[in-house]
């Protein structure tokens, strides 16, 4: 590859494939922006689930528990939580309202973040509209997440 | 040092050794969060100690960045820094600003942060890695700017070299990209897919460009190989990094509800990312096998060719491993996961910054290398270091394994948590290595000051 | 081309194949490795190196078929632990054989044997 592979072939493969793939990035994501309606479930998605999403982030509900796979491991997949607690929202705020202050000793624990009930419906809906979101293959694999 | 600009990188690896530390602090207490669930709860939760870990990760890396650039620069460029007096000042804003923001991520809820920064006007908060306040984002921005353009002046209007051009380009990548984490849709899908668009395109796409850049310079520097081969080599790499790390994008589309044909695109283009890291290992190992002179630096070789070898492993091999779309629909979202980033962090970036910092540290303290005695223990940290990290990363993985089979592929799934307490063996043995790194990174600290007999240098 | 300068093309050649043989083309890359050392002559540096990448494609075989066979076996197909121990095993060690047969190539291009001192 020495002598006949000069630098300026090197060069010119960089700048090609990376100007051609960039575009093909910006083309794919045209195609999958006007293709999300399909499956992102946005015909569910009210002024309670955007409050939702908004007190998701601003508890950083996603530095314990994966959302569709993605967070950090330290506690249960939520994309399918309305599922695993019986299709039933009145579950997930329970389950919220009624964490420990101080913890429960040795084991893990999610904080009380002290949420209204108004709150607490904005979240349990936020999270029943992620489940209804059409992931590839239906991931998770199974109802444990 | 040829130029005295130089000098201000000083400061840049100083701030980011310390924030090293930090990090490495919050790690270990989350290790043992994970064994012991209510260790320092309520006061430290695991997702405010996570956040501090990752968030001290990206300021220190973005430091040793910027300290490597302001080092690098200038001798490539054959100027001194365009303005010296802006890159001290853009140092101390970085530094407040970034200890500020960690500290009211442990004094303050996260909650009541976003409340007193005023999260609503321009919600951007409480997304992986991007949890920053808004504040802070923009901030980050402003440093950002005032770093390139000190930055671009001195290599437009000085020697134009492969190196800092690729550095530039990859620097300027890094910013532009960063401006998608001041879109946050409300549309849940909408919002990962362009989240990926900050952390994929930073780290499997214009970071690596600055890796390769960095790597490149330090090995001309220690083994005197002919600057066009290298050049060669480190397009070839990079144009490697964009071809199948674009598109590449695709293999984190699998499962957050965009369209099905992310499973083809995602599995092929990312299943050649291992290429460029496969590569930076044959162009690493080519040029010291090749090299002119023996460097008295040794330390510094050995981080350069460690950081190739590592980045390969972590990011190339780990990534590779859970890449494809039929294997990741069991692990995504695992420890396997957690098992590949550990090493990849490590192996690409926090390596190739310690490459910059090993070389260039003595000179700027005066010295062509360090002491006989600081190279040694530096050359301990850096196995006690790396080997702890295997050893992360292998026991990560084997618990993501198990929690894989018990979770996710047996007839009779069980839930997360009786998964978690059945694979807690290997937290504990993650944890036993993490200390290890710890005290890697004790030894690392104090290779800086140990004091012994000079290395004589021979010009080959 | 001389007989010296074939005889590093194949020293390369091998090299390259061994590796081949470990990453994308298993199988094939072996049997290009023994038709390189099949026009070796003896005693030169094709040669070695067609030897070594043999010797280290038939170590890279036991160590990762074999064993991981033998874990299999011993460990049952359907237990969780096996896994754990046979993929863990498995992308460790092809990873260092990939490693070890990369710094081969690299020596192989210089003309030099494998072994003189790495720094």
């Amino acid at each position: 590859m020495r002598e006949t592979f000069t630098k300026g072939m090197a060069r010119n493969i960089y700048y090609g494939g990376a100007v051609f793939f960039f575009l093909v990035l910006i083309g794919l994501t045209v195609d999958t922006v006007n293709r999300l309606p399909e499956t992102d479930n946005s015909q569910n998605m009210t002024e309670l689930v955007i409050e939702g999403k908004r007190l998701w982030e601003e508890n950083n509900c996603i530095g314990c528990h994966t959302l569709l796979g993605e967070g950090a491991y330290f506690a249960p997949e939520l994309g399918n939580v309305y599922t695993r607690f019986g299709e039933d929202t009145e579950n997930i705020k329970a389950f919220i309202k009624y964490r420990p202050v101080e913890g429960i000793p040795n084991r893990r624990s999610m904080p009380q973040f002290n949420l209204t009930d108004e709150q607490l419906e904005a979240l349990a809906q936020f999270l029943k509209y992620v489940d209804g979101i059409k992931t590839a293959r239906n991931w998770p694999p199974n109802v444990q997440g | 040092m040829k130029y005295e600009s130089q000098g201000v990188a000083k400061l840049y690896f100083i701030a980011a050794i310390a924030l090293f530390v930090g990090q490495i602090l919050f790690g270990v207490t989350m290790g043992l969060q994970y064994v012991i669930g209510d260790f320092l709860f309520p006061e430290i939760p695991f997702n405010v100690a996570r956040m501090v870990h990752t968030n001290l990760l990206i300021v220190w890396l973005l430091f040793g960045f910027m300290g490597s650039a302001y080092y690098l620069v200038p001798e490539e460029a054959e100027r001194e820094l365009f303005a010296p007096w802006l890159a001290k000042l853009m140092f101390w804003i970085f530094l407040v600003a970034g200890a500020l923001t960690i500290l009211s991520y442990l004094l303050v809820p996260y909650a009541r942060l976003a409340e007193l920064t005023m999260n609503d006007l321009l919600p951007t908060m409480g997304r992986e890695f991007l949890e920053q306040p808004t504040i802070t984002k923009i901030g980050i921005v402003i440093v950002a700017l005032a770093f390139i353009f000190n930055i671009g002046m001195t290599v437009l209007t000085g020697r134009k070299t492969v190196i800092n051009l690729v550095l530039l380009t990859g620097l300027v990548g890094l910013a532009v990209f960063f401006l998608f984490s001041f879109y946050n849709p409300d549309n849940l899908v909408m919002d990962k897919y362009f989240w990926w668009f900050v952390v994929h395109l930073w780290v499997e796409g214009v970071w690596e460009l600055i890796m390769a850049s960095l790597l490149a310079y330090v090995l001309i520097k220690v083994t005197g190989v002919d600057r066009e081969v290298i050049e060669k080599w480190l397009y070839i790499i990079i144009a490697m990094a964009l071809i199948s790390g674009l598109v590449g994008t695709g293999h984190h589309f699998f499962w957050i509800g965009a369209p099905d044909y992310w499973q083809w695109l995602g599995s092929v283009f990312s299943a050649l990312e291992p290429i460029p890291f496969f590569m930076m290992t044959l162009f690493a190992f080519n040029v010291v096998n090749k090299r002119r002179r023996d460097h008295p630096n040794k330390a510094a070789v050995l981080w350069a060719l460690g950081t190739a070898v590592m980045a390969f492993l972590g990011a190339g091999v780990w990534g590779f491993l859970h890449t494809l779309a039929p294997v990741n629909y069991y692990t995504h979202g695992t420890q396997i996961t957690a098992a590949h980033g550990h090493m990849a962090f490590y192996g690409a970036y926090v390596m190739v910054v310690l490459t910059m910092i090993s070389y260039s540290m003595p000179i700027m303290r005066g010295q062509k290398a360090g002491n006989i005695k600081a190279q040694v223990v530096e050359m301990w940290s850096f196995w006690l270091m790396t080997i702890s990290m295997v050893f992360i990363t292998l026991f990560l993985t084997g618990a993501g394994i198990a929690q894989v089979y018990l979770q996710r592929y047996s007839d009779d799934p069980l839930p997360f948590m009786v998964v978690q307490e059945k694979i807690a063996i290997f937290y504990w043995l993650r944890e036993a290595a993490g200390l290890v790194f710890l005290i890697g990174l004790i030894l690392y600290i104090y290779s800086f000051f140990a004091k012994g007999k000079e290395v004589e240098f021979v010009e080959g | 081309m001389n007989a010296e300068e074939l005889e590093l093309k194949r020293a390369s050649l091998s090299a390259l194949a061994s590796l081949l043989n470990l990453t994308v083309l298993p199988v094939i890359g072996f049997i290009f490795l023994l038709f390189l050392y099949k026009q070796t002559q003896a005693q030169t540096i094709g040669r070695y190196y067609a030897v070594l990448g043999i010797k280290i494609n038939l170590a890279a075989a036991i160590a990762l078929i074999i064993v991981t066979g033998l874990m299999l076996l011993l460990g049952g197909f359907y237990s969780p632990w096996t896994w754990v121990f046979v993929i863990s095993y498995f992308v460790f060690v092809h990873a260092l054989f990939i490693l070890v047969a990369t710094w081969i190539l690299v020596r192989s291009w210089t003309g030099k044997k494998l072994t003189t001192t790495f720094l």
